[in-house]
């Protein structure tokens, strides 16, 4: 593993949106839908939904949303984590869910008091993404999902998460 | 205007106004003059309906109203006022203020000439008359104006400067000295003038221009010359202290030390020019290497000319042009100036990016150290690679030169830059660039280092390559693909640079740029749109993508792109005309114009025409306001310029545009086959004879579409516009309500501008004019302002020939010829004259006759006729396969059509290598097709030849579109 590549974070907004889609398209076999992309972009919160940018040019993205799980009870999901494949290896996906953790260290009893773990859906087949979530950050694999997919194969996936809270 | 009222308040017609009167015309004087219009109409009526005739009043009145945007009845009044009082200075004034206010200057000066007759001391309209001279340029009145105002008023510092300043515009540079001293000496030693302040130095400063000017007058050599610079170098030297612009201080004397031979005193003061920060201005440096090779003056002063530009048409220079680029310089000569970057400027400023590059400059020309540019041109490239600079390839474009064969002037040589992508693709440097730019790929492709001999723990980190290399290492050989013309490999890069990083903007302009020059340029727009999209609010990326759609004939989407960034109220395209934009409305006008829509075409192109004539209209504000502020040699820049402006790119595009749209008109006009009608779109239409049926239906059906929507789009902008008006309306009755004015100034002549609904979007009336008149007016005015231009002349010849005059026509074609001999256009247009001359001849007496003959034969020197003249030419384009494409062309039409070649033969020309010559581009092989159609044609023969051409073309150009 060679060192981590110099980043730096930035919003997404109406403007740059397209530029998501672009990391999308090239990084996963599914296509978002057109209200996916305008939820982003209208909500602009940039501690949730940021690019990761090298040298000027969006070289990656995550996208993150608060989901209730109970009364009052919240999660962080993480909806997409994309880097184009030339910049892979370079710990751009780690500082990116780096990031995420660090902003709910922050908010930890403030606006995200309410949140107490953080997960995502994960194809059974992706075994780096599986490893990656586990290995670096401690996620823990959790129930199956089956037919969670459509249009891709294997079509079921595991719901990896990580308690934020004892 | 309240001096002249204040000094005899009763003029008129001798009877002088009663008490009460004279109060009240007293009252309309001041209220004209702070705008409260409608106070001063009703004071001014007040008088009238005791003194109807009263010439004095009228006048004030109707130039009251004419404030008011009521101009005809203004210019009624004023006329009826002067009638009833042709001897007041107050009437002759106001006369001439309307005239001004029309911009009606030379009717203006006339006016305010004979209110001087009557008043001769009146200071106000000698001030406002020497204005007008100054915008007309009419020297000597206006020196002479700022002389009678400088004798009724010594005491004042703008009367002096403004002296001055004529003695200089008239060439009296001794008189405008004497002027500048005379005044200086009133000063005593610590006056403000003599202390050191922002006008006192631009006073010095100017002074010592004048010096400077002085002495470049003397021709070079003579010791009179000398003096003159040391006389202005003296000056220099006394100045010092009181100069602010210290930059310009040290250029001038790095500049004086030159010229008097004082070389070691140059090279410290240029030294401390660089050390002061200028270490990337190229002309310092440029100045350095002279200093260092103790050049002549003449030198010095072209190679640090502003802009580094080299002179002469064409042949415009880059910004980083030196010395060591623009003039050949012996092995000696570089090798000095390349130890002294080396060893003394990069240790000093080893971060400066044209100490890096100059030395780069000098070992390109040395046959004896190519492997040391190459070493050197690597490791700069390297260092920009890894840091992602776009613009490289075009930097390293710069580099390519070839000496002129220049045998007129005898030493030194000197250089051109390579820009025709076959001499690019055999120029050495070109391909020592070519093979470092495919060695880094295939390295960093396999290994990730520039060459396998890299050391990954010696370098710096910095000097490493990252993931993003590859990415600018494709870009630059994509570029360089993009200068030698290999477009198809070119896009291949591109193609692999997106799949890198699709985010990367410049990858989706070089390809835009690519598929352009490839022929294809729908694919160059969507290309475009698609960087477009991902930054939305790249003001730089959108207008790149609406100038590529407008190019590409989508003029609709274009104007929606360009919406974008306009004023979000009101219709954009009114909005880019307030806004001045001249790059929009010359694509708007070009594209329409290839689509046959004449009058919305000209009414574009007149638009930019008209923003000139504004530019040209602004320089009155500059005249009064300059010389208060004593910036007086920015001032004088701005004059030049404006002497000049006509001669730009930008208006002389405009006004070729509108002269080929009506010679177009004309020859359609007077086409019998046409029925004399020439319908091609002249009434905004599309062509419809030349469509089938089911084409004409879409087309007409389209036209209606856009004629409904047309129209409900003016009727909504009436009525904004109607809107508007009323609020306006409501606001000014308010404001003049209201007691204070200061405030409302600004609000008033903002409401003051009239909503212009434009009668003729369309242009239709335009195309009612006489075309060759409205030709030849603009032709006139090139040919005064931009007689550097080839395609002055050229379209002057066409305007001429048009128009019968022989001789016009012919001097035309010998100034081209002065420009550049071997150009197509020139070639072509000399062989139809040749054709055209006996009828014109044979209406000309015989004095006239005589010369045109002579001149015509001179003309084709050495050939001794129109045969000899094409058949040199042949000989030419045999001997030369690099012959440019369009003269190749040129040659076989003359050579069918007056030497009895046939077609077959004549085609050759073209077929024969014609692809691999210079001047090939998408747009040259469509005209070349053209002609050959033309050819073809009037042969009867075969259509073999056209088949042969599209087949080359489309071999050279794969992406080509709608060739056939």
């Amino acid at each position: 593993m060679s060192r981590p590549l110099p980043i730096e974070y930035g919003a997404i907004t109406p403007e740059n949106v397209e530029e998501l889609r672009k990391v999308n398209a090239a990084c996963f076999p599914v296509s978002y839908n057109a209200g996916f992309y305008r939820e982003i972009a209208v909500r602009r919160d940039d501690r949730l939904n940021k690019f990761a940018f090298y040298s000027g040019k969006v070289v990656g993205a995550v996208c993150t949303r608060l989901e209730p799980i109970s009364n009052n009870r919240h999660r962080l999901y993480i909806m997409t984590l994309g880097v184009l494949a030339a910049y892979r290896g370079r710990e751009v996906g780690t500082q990116l869910i780096q990031s995420i953790l660090d902003y709910f260290e922050e908010e930890r009893d403030g606006k995200l008091a309410t949140v107490d773990e953080i997960c995502l859906h994960v194809q059974t087949s992706n075994e780096d993404a599986i490893r990656f979530y586990i290995q670096r950050f401690g996620f823990v694999k959790g129930e199956i999902v089956e037919n969670y997919y459509r249009r891709i194969d294997p079509p079921h996936c595991y719901l990896l998460f990580k308690k934020l809270r004892p | 205007m309240s001096s002249a009222a204040d000094s005899n308040p009763q003029a008129g017609q001798g009877r002088p106004l009663p008490k009460k009167e004279s109060d009240l015309f007293r009252n309309v004087v001041k209220f004209y003059e702070t705008k409260q219009y409608k106070k001063g109409i009703k004071h001014a009526d007040g008088i009238l309906k005791k003194f109807p005739n009263h010439g004095e009043t009228l006048c004030m009145k109707g130039l009251t109203l004419n404030c008011l945007k009521k101009r005809e009845e203004a210019h009624a009044l004023v006329k009826l006022g002067l009638r009833n009082d042709m001897r007041s200075h107050v009437c002759w004034h106001v006369y001439g203020l309307l005239h001004r206010s029309d911009r009606n200057y030379n009717e203006a000066i006339k006016a305010y000439k004979q209110a001087l007759r009557i008043d001769r001391e009146n200071l106000q309209i000698l001030r406002d008359l020497s204005l007008l001279q100054i915008q007309m340029r009419d020297l000597e009145g206006f020196s002479s104006s700022r002389l009678t105002l400088l004798q009724l008023k010594p005491n004042n510092k703008i009367n002096w400067i403004s002296y001055a300043l004529g003695r200089h515009g008239t060439g009296d540079l001794e008189g405008a000295l004497s002027v500048l001293d005379a005044f200086l000496n009133t000063q005593d030693s610590n006056s403000v003038e003599r202390s050191r302040n922002f006008e006192s130095s631009e006073l010095a400063l100017y002074r010592n221009d004048i010096l400077e000017e002085l002495a470049k007058q003397q021709s070079t050599t003579t010791t009179n010359a000398l003096e003159q610079y040391q006389a202005a170098y003296a000056h220099l030297m006394e100045i010092e202290e009181i100069v602010v612009d210290r930059g310009c201080w040290m250029e001038k004397r790095a500049r004086y030390e030159v010229h008097l031979g004082k070389y070691e005193e140059a090279r410290t003061t240029l030294e401390q020019s660089l050390e002061r920060g200028l270490t990337e201005d190229y002309r310092v440096h440029s100045g350095y290497m002279c200093a260092l090779l103790e050049v002549d003056g003449t030198t010095y002063d072209e190679a640090t000319l502003r802009g580094g530009k080299n002179g002469g048409s064409g042949t415009s220079g880059s910004s980083t042009d030196t010395l060591a680029t623009i003039q050949v310089l012996s092995s000696e000569q570089k090798k000095r100036l390349l130890d002294v970057y080396q060893n003394e400027l990069l240790p000093k400023y080893p971060k400066s990016q044209a100490v890096q590059r100059i030395p780069l400059t000098l070992l390109l020309s040395m046959d004896s150290e190519k492997e040391l540019f190459r070493s050197g041109v690597d490791a700069y490239c390297r260092k920009r690679l890894i840091k992602g600079v776009p613009s490289l390839a075009l930097d390293l474009s710069t580099f390519l030169l070839e000496e002129v064969d220049d045998e007129t002037t005898a030493s030194p040589g000197r250089y051109r830059r390579v820009t025709d992508p076959i001499d690019v693709k055999s120029h050495p440097t070109f391909c020592i660039l070519l093979d470092l730019a495919k060695s880094y790929i295939v390295h960093l492709e396999s290994i990730n280092k520039f060459s396998p001999e890299d050391d990954d723990t010696t370098n710096e980190k910095q000097q490493q390559p990252s993931e993003e290399t590859i990415l600018w290492a494709w870009y630059l050989l994509a570029g360089l693909y993009e200068l030698c013309g290999n477009y198809a490999e070119g896009m291949e890069l591109t193609d692999k640079c997106l799949e890198h990083t699709p985010n990367a903007v410049d990858v989706y302009e070089l390809k835009a740029r690519l598929q352009k020059a490839a022929g294809d340029m729908d694919g160059a727009v969507t290309s475009l749109d698609k960087g477009r999209e991902m930054d939305k609010q790249d003001r730089y990326i959108n207008n790149l993508t609406t100038k590529y759609m407008l190019q590409a004939g989508q003029e609709e989407v274009a104007l929606e792109r360009i919406a974008l960034f306009t004023k979000h109220e009101g219709n954009p395209e009114d909005n880019l005309y307030n806004m001045q934009c001249c790059w929009y409305e010359l694509e708007l006008a070009d594209c329409l114009q290839s689509k046959k829509v004449w009058g919305k075409s000209l009414k574009k192109f007149g638009a930019v025409i008209k923003h000139f004539d504004d530019f040209h209209e602004d320089q009155f504000d500059f005249h009064q306001y300059c010389v208060r502020k004593v910036t007086l040699r920015a001032y004088r820049d701005v004059l030049l310029w404006e002497d000049d402006l006509f001669g730009q790119e930008y208006y002389g595009r405009a006004a070729e545009g509108i002269i080929s749209i009506y010679l177009h008109l004309h020859d359609a006009n007077n086409d019998p086959s046409q029925g004399g009608k020439g319908n091609d779109g002249r009434y905004g239409e599309p062509d419809y004879s030349t469509m089938t049926a089911a084409e004409r239906k879409k087309a007409k059906a389209i036209a209606r579409k856009k004629k409904k929507a047309a129209e409900k789009k003016l009727q909504q902008a009436a009525a904004v516009a109607e809107a508007k008006k009323a609020e306006e309306a409501a606001a000014a009755q308010k404001a003049d309500g209201s007691g204070n004015n200061h405030h409302n100034n600004k609000k008033k002549r903002q409401a003051a501008i009239p909503v212009v609904v434009d009668n003729d979007p369309d242009g239709l009336e335009l195309l009612k004019k006489d075309p060759l008149e409205e030709a030849k007016k603009y032709s006139a005015i090139l040919s005064k302002s931009a007689p550097k231009r080839i395609s002055t002349w050229l379209i002057q010849y066409d305007v001429s020939i048009r128009r019968g005059k022989g001789l016009m026509a012919l001097q035309a074609l010998y100034k081209a010829r002065a420009i550049d001999a071997e150009d197509a256009g020139l070639f072509e247009r000399t062989v139809d004259f040749c054709t055209k001359k006996d009828g014109i001849a044979s209406k000309m007496n015989e004095t006239a006759k005589q010369v045109l003959e002579r001149q015509t034969l001179l003309l084709l020197e050495p050939s001794k006729s129109v045969k000899e003249f094409v058949g040199s030419a042949k000989e030419k384009i045999k001997s030369d396969p690099l012959t440019s494409l369009p003269f190749r062309a040129a040659v076989a039409a003359a050579s069918v059509a007056h030497c009895g070649s046939s077609v077959a033969d004549a085609s050759t020309l073209v077929l024969d290598g014609g692809i691999d010559a210079r001047g090939v581009s998408v747009d040259a092989c469509r005209d070349v097709l053209e002609t050959l159609r033309t050819m073809t044609k009037k042969d009867g023969s075969s259509k073999a030849e056209c088949d042969a051409w599209i087949d080359v073309v489309k071999k050279r150009f794969p992406l080509i579109k709608n060739l056939a």
